[in-house]
């Protein structure tokens, strides 16, 4: 039995803004435990990613275990277990999409980023080395008659080439 | 009651009954995974399938329906089946029968079949329905997932390759223990069960709460596994005997498995009302102290300063001589124990009242330790089994006085002779009971371990502990229940009522008794409360006290 | 040529039409207005079990009769408003959300007040980042101008809706999984019963409603039954004896993605076929059709033979596919059927929640054999099988034949139909997703045998002319099966 146990160093909090927006959320349910998604996003915003210190203080305000909030963090795949770059690709690589040379698409920013893509245990695998950008497929993206499409971070780019990929790489 | 038509047999059922269970009680066996009698039912192994006849006995529903979140009740007369039936059941019908070979199939496909290294095997449901209701090859020419072995907490193993994700662990962490350190990570056929970690996979928390040992009970498969146990025994090779812990005073039922040279498993044993499917993990890991080197095999006495071993004739006689002496019966203390059972104490204080003629009582057991309350289970701060059988037990007899606590240990302290009946393992010593028994002229001990007590003794005489004896306990609750003698005593040990019993012949007495339930009866003749508890009417599930 | 009939998209690209002045300008909540001033809520509850209103979120359920099960003597009760839009192939709400967010917010108004609500969530998938923006904005608009808030434009009803955020997982789509992830946790489907209707959000009664169902509902108070009830065909449900009507009436925004040329959101009568539909979105890109998706990834493809099936709820099904959520694939000569399902099913074990055994287990299963026969590794092995067919009876069953098939593609088969049962539509899984999955497999299978044989044979993907690839009629056994509807007014 190791008896090694995560010691959180800097525990986190949210910043005034985000707790000023927990507290409104938090209103909007009967039981606490339902403000879990949007709390998360809102840790996420705010840390770049689920750490352990953040699993600790949204179980602790939403006075759930710390498993409770793991066991759904793992589940979606929009929470990030590791930092992430500072731009997330995401690439819908769904039916759709595929009919319309997604697969282009996705070898062209591994070719420009020069990285692999990301898995979803494994998003250092998928992050350039500086750091800037994550590159990662996803399931699809409700655009499909705009395929194929990407979304940088909130935004969403449509009808892609390697030219227009070339120009919203260059606006980054 | 509900009538319903299960198979081929009409059968009565108590209302809200489930057909997983309603099956059970009629020896037809549902096979299931997720369903635990004990826990919630989220119906997600899809093993107890069955058919189920609502709206006509001709046709059943379309679906299969799961047997465990399948609750029969009456119905109003217009919607009984054929005019009788509230529900018709099968079991057995073709589609069943598919649907269950397709759910092991799947249930198989990443599983490792390691049986021969797993300690499930011999009493594994995933085993037990493959063989009975699962196909006999696989079609899974695929890569199996390896998902890793894991360390949960301080008595428990994942070996999460074998694990079906049927949850039943994750809802008794939540449900019973309230402790909620188990949950899955990952989705889909990458679920895992786990604890919460940090990404590179170091423990956040622990699975390490007093219950936790129940997981490993309920696991129906080889994913969750004692350390305790780890590798120690087949199943198969293990005798199994109801007993009752003697960890606290909750009593729960237990079967303790074992071989001739000792105990090598402890299980919870269902009871409604004491400790329902549970037990806590002092009370499971808390016999090793039977099979202890430490355990007293002969009679001891102090020679030159010194306890060093001796016959049983040779104690005998000593300690005949040492009372023989006494000259006025205040002078002796006899002090029973809330470690030994009703029927331990209940001969001894006949040997006070009719032999010794003091009505000097006591009664010595384990310190209170702390009180555990979960959701759905408590562990009780009396450590002691029998505490309030052995009170009532030992002042039973007309005069006597049973002391506890300071006024015994005022008591003690200047008796010429006191009998003192230990038994509890790992028992210390307060200064002030320290100092009361050293200023004891005679001090007789009578102990299962060389314990800090029998170390001021004059003479140690080798008791039994629940393992090695018959008997009854009565729980803080007023149930009594039976122990059971599994395994034979160290070396020369004796059930403790013997050797009082044997000390009473020695000094005339006539207390004679040849086995436990003979006591149990006298108790029962004498006793206030306990009319009803002879061994035979207690059987493995208790009388409570009137 | 079918013409577009624009009704819950006919001021979608008004300019601003997301505030609520440009709303307002375009008649905006006066079917809501109308709702409160006219009408009892049993009234409007009425009226949308008249106007025949299926749900268009995917299992086409009449939404009246969805609202006749709720218990109105249990408080509180509540609104899923499911904006969790994410079955590949459907995005018509994501439009609704971004560009016409104030015709969702009415469409809740008018449910909650004929069912007596006062909260509603509404579950928009994370990814729409966008469309939350929009959304919160329009709400945020409503309350101010006092249509949202306690006593809403002075009718006594409190209604407070708040948006809530999913996080990329597709079965949050399913209602009990959305019900589920609402209440903070995984979002894996509850047993069902109880439904939703009766148990659901907090353990409360629930409506859970597609966001296009609700944008219906001002509609169908503005302008009336009579007038919704003109749009679409009533078909007669013969299983009643007499026949009943069985609406699918009101206009269907389908999504249209894949190898046409204008690919979008085309908001028709219900009712029309595949191939007019195609014309609409200008035609095919390409020289053939070979298949047809026509609701969503999971719904039962349909080769070139049955493009004259017509697009709704009850044509669909009796062709033993599915409207679904509406979302239209379309796949030209140069696509292979084997890679499609393969896409179709990577996504589905990415997916699959893993709460109950054969999803959890059986899906990645059948992705692996399909990948395993795309990558040119199935096996060569050959078994007999009982050959199924049109019998002498004239009906689809057991030739008692035998025919020969590649072990991999009668494992597949077979693997599917054990997670969820095509034929029988049984299902041993606890959510629908189970037969999601098998329809795709076993349809693609079944109806493109040629080209999966090839991959098989030839050790590798080959794309076979339309011709050969698909399976004759007389050997599909959904087009042989297929039950053609007749018309309520044909009777």
């Amino acid at each position: 039995m190791s008896d090694e146990i995560v010691q959180i160093e800097t525990p986190f909090q949210f910043n005034e803004e985000n707790k000023q927006e927990f507290d409104e959320l938090i209103g909007r349910y009967p039981i606490k435990e339902a403000a879990m998604l949007p709390t998360l996003h809102l840790a996420q915003k705010q840390a770049g990613y689920i750490s352990p210190a953040v699993m600790k203080y949204v179980a602790e305000l939403l006075e759930l275990s710390v498993m409770k909030v793991k066991d759904v963090v793992t589940f979606y795949p929009m929470f990030f277990e590791e930092p992430v770059g500072k731009y997330v690709i995401r690439v819908c690589h769904t039916l759709p999409c595929a009919l319309r040379d997604c697969k282009v698409v996705l070898e062209h920013l591994k070719a420009k980023l020069g990285t692999d893509i990301a898995s979803e245990t494994n998003l250092a695998k998928g992050t350039t080395d500086d750091g800037k950008f994550t590159l990662m497929k996803v399931e699809c993206l409700a655009s499909c008659d705009v395929a194929p499409v990407i979304m940088v971070n909130d935004d969403l780019h449509k009808n892609l080439t390697p030219e227009k990929l070339d120009e919203i790489l260059a606006n980054l | 009651m509900a009538f319903i038509k299960l198979n081929d047999l009409e059968i009565e059922v108590e209302d809200g009954t489930n057909v997983v269970e309603a099956a059970r009680q009629h020896g037809i066996e549902v096979p299931h995974y997720c369903y635990h009698p004990g826990l919630s039912r989220p119906a997600n192994c899809r093993m107890c399938l069955i058919d189920l006849y609502l709206r006509s006995s001709e046709m059943p529903e379309q679906q299969l329906a799961t047997g465990c979140t399948t609750t029969v009740r009456s119905a109003p007369p217009e919607r009984k089946l054929d005019g009788k039936y509230d529900v018709i059941v099968r079991t057995d019908s073709p589609r069943v029968i598919k649907a269950r070979e397709d759910i092991l199939e799947f249930l198989l496909v990443h599983h490792p079949l390691d049986c021969p290294v797993c300690d499930q095997a011999g009493e594994c449901d995933l085993q037990d329905f493959s063989y009975r209701h699962g196909h006999d090859k696989s079609r899974y020419v695929e890569v199996k997932n390896v998902p890793p072995k894991k360390d949960l907490g301080p008595d428990v193993l994942l070996y999460s390759t074998r694990c079906i994700v049927c949850t039943r662990c994750i809802r008794f962490c939540e449900e019973v223990s309230g402790s909620g350190e188990l949950g899955l990570i990952n989705r889909g056929s990458h679920d895992e069960i786990d604890i919460p970690r940090s990404h590179e996979g170091t423990p956040i928390q622990l699975l390490d709460n007093k219950l936790a040992g129940n997981v490993v009970d309920i696991c129906p498969v080889g994913a969750l596994v004692s350390k305790d146990f780890l590798f120690k025994s087949r199943p198969w090779f293990m005798k199994k005997q109801n007993s009752i812990c003697s960890g606290c005073s909750v009593g729960c039922n237990i079967t303790v498995e074992f071989k001739e040279d000792g105990l090598y498993r402890i299980k919870p044993r269902f009871h409604e009302d004491i400790n329902q499917h549970w037990m806590c993990d002092d009370g499971r890991l808390g016999y090793h102290f039977v099979n202890s080197d430490d355990r007293l095999q002969l009679p001891l006495k102090r020679v030159d300063g010194e306890l060093s071993t001796t016959q049983w004739s040779d104690v005998l006689s000593l300690i005949t001589e040492k009372i023989s002496e006494v000259e006025t019966e205040e002078d002796i203390v006899v002090i029973g124990s809330a470690q030994g059972t009703n029927e331990d104490n209940y001969v001894l204080q006949q040997f006070a009242h009719d032999v010794l003629k003091t009505t000097q009582l006591g009664l010595f057991g384990q310190q209170p330790g702390e009180e555990h309350k979960f959701p759905q289970f408590t562990i009780e701060a009396d450590k002691n089994p029998n505490t309030t059988g052995a009170r009532t037990i030992l002042g039973s007899a007309n005069g006597n006085v049973v002391l506890e606590g300071d006024a015994l240990w005022d008591m003690v302290s200047g008796s010429k002779v006191v009998y003192l009946v230990s038994g509890v393992p790992e028992r210390s010593l307060t200064d002030a009971e320290k100092d009361a028994l050293e200023n004891v002229d005679f001090l007789i001990v009578q102990d299962i371990l060389h314990s800090e007590v029998a170390e001021l003794a004059d003479v140690v005489l080798p008791g039994t502990t629940f393992a090695e004896k018959d008997g009854t306990f009565t729980n803080s609750t007023g149930w009594v229940q039976r122990i059971r003698k599994t395994i034979n005593p160290p070396g020369e040990a004796q059930p403790d009522w013997e050797i009082t019993q044997q000390l009473a012949k020695q000094l005339g007495g006539e207390i004679d008794y040849h086995f436990a339930g003979e006591i149990a009866i006298a108790i029962s003749d004498n006793v206030q409360g306990y009319g009803d508890a002879t061994h035979q009417n207690i059987g493995d599930s208790g009388v409570k006290l009137d | 040529m079918v013409q577009e009939r624009r009704i819950l998209y006919e001021h979608l690209d008004v300019p601003e039409i997301n505030t609520f002045d440009v709303y307002r300008q375009h008649d905006g909540y006066t079917g809501f207005e109308k709702a409160v001033a006219d009408y009892e809520p049993d009234d409007i509850a009425k009226m949308v079990k008249d106007s025949g209103l299926k749900g268009r979120g995917g299992a086409g359920f009449s939404t009246g009769l969805k609202w006749s099960y709720v218990p109105r003597d249990i408080e509180p009760r509540y609104l899923c408003c499911n904006a969790d839009e994410s079955e590949p192939g459907t995005f018509s709400n994501r439009y609704v959300l971004e560009k016409n967010p104030h015709l969702l917010i009415e469409g809740i108004l008018i449910c909650c007040y004929a069912m007596g609500i006062e909260t509603t969530y509404v579950y928009i998938r994370g990814e729409f980042t966008l469309g939350k923006k929009m959304l919160d904005a329009a709400i945020k608009e409503a309350y101010e101008q006092g249509y949202l808030g306690e006593n809403v434009r002075d009718t006594g009803l409190n209604i407070n809706i708040y948006t809530h955020p999913g996080a990329g997982a597709y079965i949050c789509g399913e209602e009990t999984g959305l019900i589920e992830s609402l209440e903070g946790k995984r979002g894996q489907p509850r047993n069902k019963p109880p439904f939703p209707a009766v148990e659901g959000v907090f353990m409360k009664p629930t409506v859970v409603q597609n966001v296009e169902t609700l944008c219906n509902l001002p509609f169908i108070i503005g302008n009336g039954v009579e007038w919704y009830t003109k749009m679409g065909p009533i078909y007669a449900d013969m299983r009643n004896d007499p026949p009943t009507p069985d609406p699918n009436t009101g206009t269907k925004l389908y999504c249209i993605s894949g190898d046409v040329n204008e690919p979008g959101v085309y908001e028709l009568d219900l009712g029309l076929t595949c191939t007019e539909l195609i014309e609409v979105a200008g035609g095919l890109r390409g020289e053939e059709v070979k298949a047809v998706i026509p609701g969503g990834s999971s719904a039962p493809i349909l080769t070139h033979y049955e493009l004259d099936t017509r697009l709704d709820f009850t044509s669909l099904r009796l062709a033993k596919s599915m409207l679904g959520s509406g979302g239209i694939i379309v796949m030209n000569e140069t696509r292979n059927i084997v890679d499609c399902l393969l896409n179709i099913m990577k996504f589905y074990a990415h997916e699959s929640c893993g709460q109950c055994t054969p999803c959890r287990w059986g899906t990645p299963w059948v992705r692996d054999i399909v990948q395993r026969i795309a990558d040119g590794n199935g096996r060569q092995t050959i078994i007999t099988r009982p050959k199924f067919g049109v019998t002498e009876s004239g009906r689809w069953g057991d030739t008692g034949e035998t025919e020969e098939v590649y072990e991999d593609l009668e494992l597949l088969e077979n693997v599917a139909n054990n997670i969820a049962n095509v034929d029988t539509m049984t299902w041993n899984t606890i959510c629908v997703f189970g037969i999601a999955v098998s329809w795709p497999a076993v349809s693609y299978l079944r109806k493109f045998m040629p080209e999966f044989e090839a991959a098989i044979r030839e050790g590798k993907l080959v794309t076979l002319p339309v011709a050969e690839a698909t399976v004759p009629p007389e050997e599909n056994y959904a087009f042989q099966q297929r039950i053609i509807p007749k018309e309520m007014s044909d009777l």
